[in-house]
């Protein structure tokens, strides 16, 4: 064994020997660093997941309102349309020489807490996401009669259904809608793949269905006496007045501005275009002051694990004086000494920055499903990405440094006390 | 091997003093022949763990002479003199000999861990470290089921037995015992003392016993009080 493995065999066993502090140390380690590591994951991640649902999209709009709203209530299902945009006006746009395709949105109705989205069969053919994904279905097709619909894949999965089965939509957003439109039922007539993008927690229904379970409705209430059953409303005309928002694929890049200005100034109606990327860019402009806050909150709470990691290697070091002197009488060189407890302080780090990792990837396994459904937030879980093994890097360097002084300190009591400590 | 001719320590006009101190050591003459076994005593604050620092290499004299091994320490850089010392010194303290956190046989093959020629002497007495640690543990009355205790339960007497195979793993030309019996029951001194005496000549080790225990020199080949070689009186003795 050359005297390099030596140091570290006595740095374990010395550790080992003082297992409670360093345990504890440890741990303090691996929780600052999972923090640290967390925290950065969730902003990257969250970033390239939004970035990615709206990638194949060049232009999204709505009626006049904020861009971010705008933005996130028609691709993220998060928050809520302010107003509609009447079929005139879709139309009229929609049919611009520059247009490539358009996908009508619909929003408004819930089925046991997923949002409901109106659109047609243009939304299977033209969205994309994650770069240059088509949708595909898992079972089953696209919707073609006015009560089918398709599922995304955590609705189906999460509640069950298979196809063929007949569910209830309800009115408004919440989980626990109490106007449902039970007399008249969808019928599930395809599942989608899995995304990893808010329409897997979608109910997608022709807008017509949208346009047949409001047929008797007026004013965001049930007309009094005027039910109509679903046999008697197909016999209307479904054709729908409004829509929520639409998206548009452009046949060049090139017009995305000009069209973007030519809607935001619509004389019409009020209408607002947004460029996806472009709001994202606002969006993250807009938090980036929380996460600078998480992140300098995170990086204390490193320095903190540092700390008490430094004072557990200075603590120990008056009763170990007499270990470096008998080191030193057996042959132990003074850069021994300092490789000894640098080792140490790399032994406490590493273990830590490990464990920092597996729990943050550990817990993002398990809380993915709570951040998928509570906010809409899509982990992937996944090994660490280049900026977190910086970070950990950026940790492992730390501590070593840290290390250096009770190190460089025992290396000095060595020298000073030759083989004689007076203890 | 340690040629048999050449001295283990010869030591002329040495002087040394702890920084800011006086000077606690002036010794005129000191010499110690090969395989000799000398006891040395002196009141407490004499000097003699001093000397021992010096003649083990981790401290310098301020001026004189002093080789060990036919090396001279006063000429030598710091890590000349820590190689000399893990090579050829073995050390045995008053008490606290031992590192807590290593089995008995780890703290005794651990001196072969900082010395390839230890560690080559000691793989020619024994098949492994181990093997060599296990056979002197043995010569020194440790039995076999004692190596599998934690150090820190080991008494006192049984801790400077095993201290005393650390030091002795290897055939080190010299062995510095400073004070290795005064923690020990007056019964056991004897005890310990003609063991580790015939450790040493069979391994053709050196031996610089010191004690202030003066019954105890007739084991030894010579006797050297500190205060009749060293020039300077003991600064608290
Ligand atoms: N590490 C040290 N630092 C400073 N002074 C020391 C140190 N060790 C010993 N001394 C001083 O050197 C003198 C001799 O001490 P020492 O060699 O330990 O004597 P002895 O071993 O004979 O009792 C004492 O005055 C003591 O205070
Ligand atoms: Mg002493």
């Amino acid at each position: 064994m050359g005297s390099a493995a030596t140091v570290l065999m006595l740095a374990r066993e010395s550790l080992a020997n003082r297992r409670a502090t360093a345990i504890l140390t440890i741990l303090s380690i691996a929780i600052s660093s999972a923090l640290l590591l967390g925290v950065e994951r969730i902003r990257t991640e969250t970033r390239s997941g939004f970035m990615s649902t709206v990638s194949g999209t060049d232009l999204i709009v709505g009626a006049r309102s904020g861009d971010i709203n705008l933005l996130l209530y028609s691709v993220f299902r998060i928050g809520s349309p302010t107003n509609n945009i009447t079929w005139q006006s879709y139309q009229e746009i929609a049919g611009q020489p520059v247009v490539d395709w358009s996908i009508p949105i619909s929003l408004g109705d819930s089925h046991r807490g997923f949002r409901v989205m109106g659109t047609n069969t243009d939304y299977f053919r033209y969205y994309r996401y994650k770069r240059s994904r088509m949708l595909t279905f898992a079972e089953g097709q696209a919707f073609e009669a006015v009560f089918d619909t398709v599922l995304g894949a955590d609705v189906a999965e999460e509640l069950g259904y298979r196809l063929g089965e007949q569910i209830v939509i309800a009115h408004g957003a919440g989980a626990t809608s109490f106007i449902q439109h039970d007399d008249k039922p969808f019928t599930v007539v395809g599942i989608l793949d899995r995304t990893g993008t808010p329409i897997d927690r979608t109910v997608h229904v022709g807008l017509e269905g949208i346009e047949a379970i409001h047929a008797d409705w007026n004013e965001g209430g049930r007309a009094p006496g005027q039910s109509l059953s679903a046999e008697e409303v197909l016999e209307l005309d479904l054709q729908p007045e409004a829509i929520t928002a639409f998206l548009l694929g452009l046949k060049s890049r090139v017009a995305t501005f000009g069209l973007q200005r030519k809607i935001n100034e619509y004389p019409q109606e009020p209408l607002m275009a947004i460029i996806p990327g472009v709001t994202l860019q606002q969006l993250w402009q807009l938090i980036r002051g929380v996460e600078v806050a998480l992140l300098a909150i995170s990086l204390c709470v490193v320095i903190a694990g540092l700390i008490g990691m430094l004072s557990a290697i200075l603590t120990s070091l008056g009763e170990r004086r007499r270990e470096m002197a008998i080191l030193r009488a057996i042959g132990a060189r003074p850069w021994h000494i300092l490789a000894l407890m640098t080792s140490e302080g790399a032994l406490l780090a590493v273990i830590g920055v490990s464990l920092g990792i597996a729990l943050v990837t550990g817990l993002s396994f398990l809380t993915a499903g709570w951040l998928k459904q509570r906010f809409g937030i899509f982990l992937p879980v996944q090994w660490p990405g280049p900026i977190e093994w910086l970070f950990a890097g950026l940790v492992l360097a730390a501590a070593l440094l840290v290390s250096l002084w009770p190190a460089w300190r025992a290396y000095r009591n060595a020298l000073a006390d030759g083989l004689s400590v007076r203890i | 091997m340690v040629s048999a001719e050449r001295a283990t320590v010869e030591a002329s006009n040495l002087v040394f003093a702890w920084p800011g101190q006086e000077t606690v050591l002036n010794i005129d003459e000191l010499a110690v022949a090969a395989g000799e076994r000398v006891f040395l005593s002196g009141p407490s604050g004499s000097g003699k763990s001093t000397l021992l620092g010096l003649i083990g290499g981790v401290l310098t004299p301020r001026s004189g002479t002093l080789e060990v091994l036919g090396q001279p320490l006063h000429e030598l850089r710091a890590s000349d003199r820590d190689r000399l010392r893990a090579d050829e010194i073995g050390f045995i303290f008053q008490q606290f000999n031992l590192l807590p956190f290593l089995d008995v046989v780890t703290n005794v093959s651990l001196a072969c861990r900082f010395s390839d020629r230890r560690r080559d002497r000691a793989l020619a007495q024994s098949s492994s470290e181990e093997a060599e640690a296990t056979r002197l543990l043995h010569h020194l009355g440790i039995d076999s089921e004692l190596l599998m205790r934690p150090v820190t339960q080991l008494s006192i007497g049984q801790q400077q037995r095993v201290a005393a195979a650390r030091a002795l793993i290897g055939s080190p030309g010299l062995l510095i015992a400073d004070e290795p019996t005064s923690a020990l029951d007056s019964g056991l001194r004897a005890q310990f003392i003609e063991l580790l005496v015939a450790e040493c000549e069979s391994a053709g080790t050196a031996l610089l016993f010191v004690s202030h225990d003066l019954s105890l020199r007739t084991q030894f080949d010579r006797s050297i009080r500190l205060t009749d070689i060293n020039r300077t009186k003991g600064t608290d003795g």
